[in-house]
C-alpha cells in the first residue's frame, strides 16, 4: 500500500535514476570528454572523410575529416555551459524581480508583470533570432536572446508563489509579531520556492539547449566550424547514407539530456 | 428498513481502531455517536457506506433491509448508496456539482438512482425543493446559494435516490447557531417521515435535539450508551460526564469565576465603525472600548463581519469609514491575533523550537520564560521538535497563545480558536487562554460563532448582522 501512495504522489520512484543517468552522461561526457578523445575538434583530415568507426575516431568523421566524437563532447560542453549561463541569467533577475513585484505590489508589481508580458507577446525563438541577427554567429547575442525570453518564466513563477506565501496567515501572523520582511523572505516565502526553483532550472536548460541546437539547424547559431549539435545536424545531412552514425549521433545526443532533464523536472 | 451492525472492527497493522461496535437503527429512530476526533465514530459510518480506506481491515456484518453482508466485503455495500443509505455530504457548497442548477442536481438522483422519466424527476425535484422552501432558488447554480440553501440542496439530491437510512458524518461542523438549528430541523423531518438517522457528532447540542439513541465512544470502543434523555442528562461513564460538562451550555458563566473582574484602562478604542465588503455594508455606527484584562464576545452569522472587525482593530485592514485609536505610547507587536487554524500560522518547514526562539529573539525574552509558561500551558517539551502540522490541533493553538504572549500583548483577537477543536479539548484551551490572558491584562476580542460559549466566557458581547437576512 505505502509504494502504491509514493507512486501516486511522487511519480515512479527510480524516474529521478533514469533522469539523473541521462543527464549525468552527458555531462560526464562533456566534463571529462575532451580529456579522453583528445582529438581536436576542429582539425580537417581531408584524406579520411566519411568514415566508418576506427581507433582513431570512435564514431567515424565527417565530410571534413573531423573526429564525430571530438565534436559531440565539445558540442556537449559549449551547450550545457551556454545553457546553464542563459538560465543563470535569467534565473538571477527574474527571481529578483518576482520578489520584488510580490513584496512591493501595486505599481512595482504593474509595471514589471508589463514588461514581461510585453515579452511573451514576442514568440520565443523569434525575439532569440532577432538579437541574433545583430551579430550573427557570435556568442553573446544568442546568451542574450535565451536569457532575456527564459527571465519571463522565472518572473512570473517566482512572483505568483511569493505572493501566495505572502498572503498565508503564516506571514501575517509573522508581521504582527515584528518580524521584518527579511525574515519572511527567508522563513517563509524561499521554502516554498526553493522546490520551484530545481523544476524551472531543469526545464530552462533543457529549452536553452534545444533553443541553441534549433538556431544552429536552421544556420543561425554559432558560426562554423565551432561544434554544435544542431549544426553537425545539418553538415551531415547531405551524407545521410555514408556516413549515417555522423548524422544520428548529434540528435541522439540532443534526445538524451533533454529528455533526462524533463524527467528530472517532472518529478 | 432497519440498519444492522453487527460486531463490527476495524483494525490498521498494529492498533485495533474499532472495536466491537454493534448497533440497530430502525425506522422512525435515530441513533447519534458522540465522540471526539480519533474515537473511530467516522469509521462507523464509513464501513456502514462501505468506504473504509483499504489499507485497514474490517471484519463484521451489516444488513440493511433483507441484504446481509460482510462488513469485510466492502464492494457489496455499493449497491445500497443513494437507494438504501444517503450521506449526507459535509460540506455541501464543496459536493455539489459547481456547473450544475439546482433543480438538475436534485432531479438527477430521482432519474439515474430511482429511475424515473425526465420529466417526472424534475417535477418530483421540484416538490422536493418547495418542499424545503427552495422553490425560488432552483435554478441557482451552488455559487449563488447561501450556505444554508446550499446545505438543504445538498440534502435533497443526497435523498433523491429514495434511501430511508440518512448518514450523517459531523453536519453542523463549522456551522453558526442559527444554520446548525435549520440542518437539525431537516434531519429531524427525515425521521418523523419515517425514515432513520445515523449522526455522527462532536456536538452535544447536536445530539441533545435530535434525542434518540446515543452511543458514546472512546478510542474505539463504545463506553456509554442509552436514551438521549438518560446519557445526556445523567452520564454514568467518567467519560461521557467529562463530554456533557465540557459543552458550552454547561460552563461555569464568566462573572461567576472572574476573580478580579475590575475593569483596566482602555487599551484599544474604536468610534463610529463600519465595514463594507462587495459593496454591501456589513455594519456600521460600531463603537467599542477595550479594557486591559477584559474579554469582549462578538457572535453573528457567518458572513455578518466578526472576522473583518476583528482585523480593522489589529490595523491589518482599512474600516470604510470610523477610526481605530489604540493606546499611546504602546509598540505595534502587543497587539496579537490567534486563528482559527493554527497550523496556517506556523512555518511548514521548521520546528516549533525554532518558531518560538525566533520570536524570543526578536522580542529579546528568554527563551526559559516560553518554557515556563508551556509548562503553564500544560505543553509536552518533547512536542517543541516536531513540526507544526505533526501536533494535535488543542496543543498547537496553546503553543500559538505562548507564542503570542512573547510579545507580552495588551490587546489580542482571538478569531475562532477552538472551533476545530472537540470539546473537552476546547473547554481546557478556552480555559487556559482566560486565565492567562485576565492575569497579565491582555484584553481579549473572542469572535465565535457559538453564541452559548460566548455568554459563559465573556464579560460583555457584541451581536452582529443581526440586520442581514
Amino acid at each position: 500500500m505505502r509504494r502504491a501512495a509514493s507512486l501516486a504522489e511522487n511519480g515512479t520512484w527510480w524516474a529521478p535514476w533514469i533522469g539523473g543517468s541521462l543527464v549525468g552522461i552527458v555531462v560526464l561526457a562533456a566534463l571529462l570528454g575532451p580529456l579522453v578523445v583528445g582529438a581536436d575538434p576542429n582539425r580537417q583530415d581531408l584524406a579520411h572523410v566519411l568514415m566508418g568507426p576506427s581507433r582513431e575516431a570512435l564514431l567515424g568523421t565527417d565530410q571534413l575529416g573531423r573526429s564525430v566524437l571530438a565534436r559531440l563532447v565539445y558540442a556537449a560542453r559549449l551547450s550545457l555551459s551556454l545553457g546553464a549561463m542563459a538560465v543563470a541569467a535569467a534565473a538571477i533577475p527574474g527571481i529578483a524581480l518576482g520578489l520584488a513585484a510580490a513584496f512591493a505590489g501595486g505599481w512595482t508589481d504593474r509595471l514589471v508583470s508589463s514588461l514581461a508580458d510585453a515579452i511573451l507577446a514576442v514568440p520565443g525563438l523569434i525575439l532569440v533570432l532577432l538579437i541574433a541577427a545583430l551579430a550573427p554567429g557570435a556568442f553573446w547575442p544568442l546568451f542574450l536572446g535565451l536569457s532575456l525570453i527564459q527571465w519571463v518564466e522565472w518572473f512570473r513563477m517566482t512572483r505568483a508563489a511569493s505572493r501566495s506565501a505572502l498572503a498565508s496567515p503564516a506571514v501575517e501572523a509573522a508581521r504582527l509579531l515584528g518580524f521584518g520582511p527579511w525574515h519572511i523572505l527567508y522563513r517563509h516565502v524561499l521554502p516554498d520556492l526553493l522546490p520551484l526553483f530545481g523544476i524551472l532550472g531543469a526545464f530552462g536548460l533543457g529549452s536553452a539547449v534545444l533553443s541553441l541546437s534549433a538556431l544552429g539547424f536552421i544556420g543561425f547559431g554559432l558560426r562554423p566550424p565551432t561544434p554544435e549539435w544542431g549544426s553537425m545536424m545539418v553538415e551531415m545531412l547531405p551524407y545521410w547514407n555514408e556516413a549515417p552514425l555522423a548524422l544520428l549521433m548529434p540528435p541522439l545526443c540532443l534526445l538524451t539530456l533533454i529528455l533526462g532533464l524533463q524527467i528530472l523536472a517532472r518529478r | 428498513m432497519t440498519l444492522t451492525i453487527e460486531n463490527l472492527r476495524i483494525a490498521a497493522a498494529g492498533a485495533v481502531l474499532v472495536r466491537d461496535v454493534s448497533l440497530t437503527l430502525e425506522p422512525y429512530r435515530t441513533v447519534t455517536i458522540l465522540g471526539e476526533t480519533g474515537s473511530g465514530k467516522t469509521l462507523v459510518a464509513e464501513a456502514a457506506m462501505g468506504t473504509v480506506a483499504p489499507e485497514l481491515a474490517v471484519s463484521g456484518r451489516i444488513a440493511d433491509g433483507g441484504e446481509i453482508s460482510d462488513a469485510a466485503d466492502q464492494g457489496a455495500r455499493r449497491g445500497a448508496w443513494g437507494r438504501r443509505i444517503a450521506m449526507l455530504p459535509q460540506e455541501p457548497w464543496v459536493s455539489l456539482d459547481p456547473t450544475m442548477r439546482s433543480l438538475a442536481q436534485v432531479a438527477e438522483g430521482h432519474r439515474f438512482v430511482r429511475g424515473l422519466g425526465p420529466g417526472p424527476a424534475r417535477r418530483q425535484a421540484r416538490a422536493d425543493l418547495a418542499s424545503l422552501n427552495l422553490a425560488a432558488g432552483d435554478d441557482r447554480y451552488p455559487h449563488q446559494l447561501s450556505g444554508g440553501m446550499a446545505q438543504r440542496v445538498a440534502f435533497a439530491s443526497a435523498r433523491a435516490g429514495g434511501a430511508p437510512i440518512t448518514l450523517a458524518d459531523e453536519p453542523t461542523k463549522g456551522l453558526d447557531a442559527t444554520m446548525r438549528d435549520a440542518v437539525v430541523a431537516l434531519l429531524r423531518k427525515a425521521v418523523e417521515e419515517g425514515g432513520s438517522l445515523l449522526c455522527i457528532t462532536h456536538d452535544i447540542a447536536v445530539a441533545k435535539a435530535l434525542g434518540g439513541e446515543i452511543i458514546v465512544m472512546l478510542k474505539g470502543e463504545i463506553v456509554e450508551r442509552g436514551d438521549a434523555d438518560t446519557v445526556l442528562v445523567a452520564p454514568s461513564h467518567p467519560y461521557t460526564r467529562r463530554l456533557v460538562a465540557a459543552a458550552p451550555e454547561n460552563w461555569p458563566t464568566a462573572t461567576a469565576t472572574a476573580t478580579a473582574s475590575v475593569p483596566g484602562d482602555v487599551v484599544l478604542e474604536g468610534t463610529e465603525l463600519a465595514v463594507s465588503r462587495n459593496g454591501r455594508r456589513l455594519f456600521s455606527d460600531l463603537d467599542l472600548a477595550v479594557r486591559a484584562g477584559e474579554w469582549i464576545g462578538v457572535t453573528g452569522p457567518s458572513g455578518c463581519g466578526k472576522t473583518t472587525l476583528g482585523n480593522v482593530l489589529l490595523g491589518l485592514m482599512p474600516p470604510a469609514s470610523g477610526r481605530v485609536r489604540r493606546r499611546a505610547g504602546v509598540a505595534s507587536t502587543r497587539f496579537q491575533k490567534l486563528y482559527q487554524d493554527p497550523v496556517a500560522t506556523f512555518s511548514r518547514h521548521v520546528s516549533l523550537r525554532t518558531a518560538l526562539a525566533e520570536t524570543t529573539a526578536r522580542h529579546r525574552v528568554s527563551f526559559d520564560d516560553v518554557m515556563t509558561l508551556l509548562e503553564r500551558l500544560r505543553v509536552p517539551v518533547a512536542l517543541l521538535d516536531r513540526r507544526p502540522d505533526q501536533v494535535s490541533g488543542g496543543e498547537l493553538q496553546r503553543v500559538s497563545l505562548a507564542r503570542v504572549l512573547v510579545a507580552k500583548p495588551i490587546f489580542l483577537f482571538a478569531d475562532e480558536p477552538t472551533s476545530r477543536l472537540d470539546p473537552i479539548t476546547q473547554q481546557e484551551t478556552m480555559d487556559v487562554m482566560r486565565e492567562v490572558t485576565r492575569e497579565r491584562g491582555c484584553g481579549t476580542l473572542l469572535v465565535t460563532h457559538d453564541r452559548t460559549m460566548a455568554e459563559r466566557i465573556t464579560e460583555r458581547r457584541i451581536t452582529l448582522g443581526s440586520d442581514l437576512a
